[in-house]
């Protein structure tokens, strides 16, 4: 079935015309517009599908094929209903315009903060763009967009640093701070070049070799306590906006999504109403637009579920809350299974939501993320039952990783 | 205005070169060096750490407070030579090896400094063999480990077992923090104290070291 044909499908069933099984595309599909079968499972592999298959970091961040294909043996192996090909997404763009990179062997590459490109106004007159697709590891990024779609038949979600953080992450935490404050004049000459120069042609290549009807911005340096909200109304949105405009279509959502800090200020609506206006500025046809409001668990187990919940239903906007990844590595089991009926029971509601397992530490047991994800579809069936908390949860029987991966796993040499 | 409040609002408002030209001045015109630090400099960050636990700063305000202070305290250190700062206590803070992340321990070392704490400030990827050598040398009161990858913070344990090596384990009160750390991972490797954020360390430190 073609990717319409799925999208239609999943948009249907959410309406209520629920006209056979759906699998796994169109399960999230329907879970972001109304009421699935179950609750929507996305996993991000990334670091655990590098340490899983015994890949060093450079070989899974810059070679498409062992990237794609340990990612994908993750989700199957745990099974997810969809997966996104995660990579450093907030470094491909500040790699492709110079910006130093730290690697170590088993974790994702960092940006050297203590070398900023941009540690000056002179720095900024010497920066020319990237050529998009083909500067730094960019030829990476499209080549496992493009074996992502030959495995799973459908476009991946695209990835693209936010020009807000990007700004960051170039010149220095301090070096914006400051430039917000004295030198707003260049601070905004920086959002226009990485916003027009950058990421639009970015995210233009991405669409010219995907057709994805999704693509992500992330923004994690618009986050409380590291930025205000004025701060990020006055220097972030009006970019994220531009970004969208000049890359949107009736057909394709692009958005920004990431940040953080619901349990920072004292009323958690104040961050909630910036995401929301995160994913709509420049966005028409609103109420058609695959968006969701994504919360992390450090915000959502302080100011608690029922609150964000309240929000979303709202503004009428699917919520996707993570599971803590340090919960499913640490365990026990039991634990885990406790903590995702309570994330199905005050989050699931009737629809518009999805569960994230995101960031798997290296080292967690196998069992743990089965875990995980088998209390997901066991307690996750809409209608959601009353008394999920009495409910025995059968923990389902499983290979062990070693002994898949010869017949079941995509090879990663 | 008088300098000592010029110069406490530009350090309470983060304008670090207002600051450092009004600190030039009050020396020039014959201000002890400690005086400048104590009646302007500290005042003014003691305000901005005022106005933070208040809820009316956020971290950006504190991080450019703890700026201006800090070429404050450039400029009129080398002329405190044998004089007393009055700091609550010494602090040791980096990032253990193989994290690359710099940010959050900087944050942590700005609040610190912000309520007058002495920071060495180790930097980042920082090998367990550093952090027994600054103990050594330095002589804290307080070790802050930060890492901020679930990869990196299991380096955190081998700081402590290398300490206990030392013979300094006893010496030296330890802290973690830092995105990728629980208070439960914090516990199981032996630390005394576990920050969930920047905010937090101050009083953590505060607290085991029965200051206020």
């Amino acid at each position: 079935m073609g990717v319409t044909a799925k999208l239609l499908k999943g948009t249907a069933y959410a309406r209520g015309l629920r006209v056979g099984q759906l699998d796994g595309y169109e399960r999230l599909i329907a879970g972001i517009y109304g009421r699935p079968d179950r609750v929507p499972i996305v996993l991000q592999p990334y670091t655990y599908a590098m340490s899983m298959h015994g890949l060093s970091a450079k070989r899974f961040f810059s070679e498409p094929g062992p990237f794609i294909n340990a990612s994908r043996n993750m989700a199957v192996y745990f099974g997810a209903d969809s997966w996104s090909p995660v990579f450093d997404f907030y470094n491909i763009e500040l790699d492709a315009l110079g910006q130093k990179l730290i690697w170590r062997q088993n974790s994702e590459p960092d940006v050297d903060t203590r070398s900023p490109l941009v540690a000056s106004e002179d720095d900024f007159r010497r920066l020319k763009p990237p050529a998009p697709g083909k500067s730094g590891r960019m030829p990476y990024v499209l080549e496992s967009y493009r074996r992502y779609m030959d495995l799973v038949g459908v476009p991946p979600m695209g990835y693209a640093c936010s020009p807000f953080t990007m700004a960051v992450l170039i010149r220095g935490y301090v070096n914006f701070l400051r430039d917000m404050r004295r030198n707003p004049a260049f601070a905004h000459r920086l959002l226009e070049f990485l916003s027009m120069e950058v990421v639009v042609p970015w995210i233009d290549k991405i669409v010219e070799v995907t057709n994805t009807a999704i693509v992500v911005m992330s923004d994690a340096w618009a986050s409380a306590p590291n930025m205000t909200t004025p701060a990020v109304r006055e220097f972030c949105l009006p970019y994220v906006e531009k970004v969208i405009r000049a890359t949107n279509s009736a057909m394709r959502t692009v958005m920004d999504s990431g940040s953080w800090g619901e349990k920072e200020v004292a009323d958690p609506r104040e961050i909630l109403d910036v995401k929301m206006d995160m994913l709509t500025p420049g966005n028409s046809l609103k109420a058609m637009r695959p968006f969701f409001l994504l919360v992390w668990n450090e915000d959502y187990e302080v100011v608690g579920i029922p609150r964000i919940r309240e929000y979303a239903e709202e503004k009428k906007v699917c919520l996707m809350l993570n599971v803590r990844p340090n919960l499913i590595e640490e365990g026990p089991v039991s634990r885990i299974v406790e903590t995702v009926v309570k994330l199905i029971r005050e989050g699931a509601g009737k629809g518009r939501y999805a569960m994230l397992i995101n960031l798997v530490p290296v080292g967690t047991p196998v069992e743990h993320a089965h875990a995980a994800v088998a209390a997901m579809k066991q307690f996750g069936a809409y209608p959601v039952a009353a008394g999920l908390d009495a409910r025995e949860f059968k923990a389902p029987p499983f290979a062990p990783f070693d002994e898949w991966m010869p017949t079941e796993g995509l090879p990663v040499d | 205005m008088e300098w000592e409040k010029e110069l406490g609002a530009a350090v309470t408002e983060g304008e670090e070169i207002r600051s450092e030209e009004l600190a030039r001045a009050a020396l020039a015109s014959g201000v002890p060096a400690r005086e400048v630090l104590e009646k302007g400099a500290v005042a003014g960050i003691y305000e901005a750490g005022r106005l933070w636990q208040e809820g009316d700063y956020f971290l950006p305000d504190v991080i450019l407070a703890t700026e201006a202070f800090n070429v404050v305290l450039g400029l009129v250190e080398p002329l405190l030579a044998g004089v007393d700062i009055p700091v609550k206590g010494k602090v040791v803070l980096g990032s253990v090896e193989g994290d690359a992340h710099d940010l959050g321990k900087s944050i942590v070392a700005a609040l610190l400094r912000s309520s007058l704490y002495d920071v060495v400030d180790l930097g980042v990827d920082v090998a367990a063999g550093r952090f027994v050598e600054a103990a050594r040398a330095h002589r804290p009161d307080v070790i802050g480990l930060g890492a901020y990858m679930t990869t990196t913070m299991r380096n955190m344990e081998g700081v402590i077992r290398a300490l206990e090596e030392a013979g300094l384990r006893a010496k030296v009160k330890v802290i973690a923090g830092g995105a990728a750390v629980t208070a439960d991972f914090a516990e199981k490797i032996g630390a005394d104290g576990y920050g969930a954020d920047a905010v937090d360390a101050v009083e953590l430190v505060d607290g085991l070291l029965g200051v206020r």
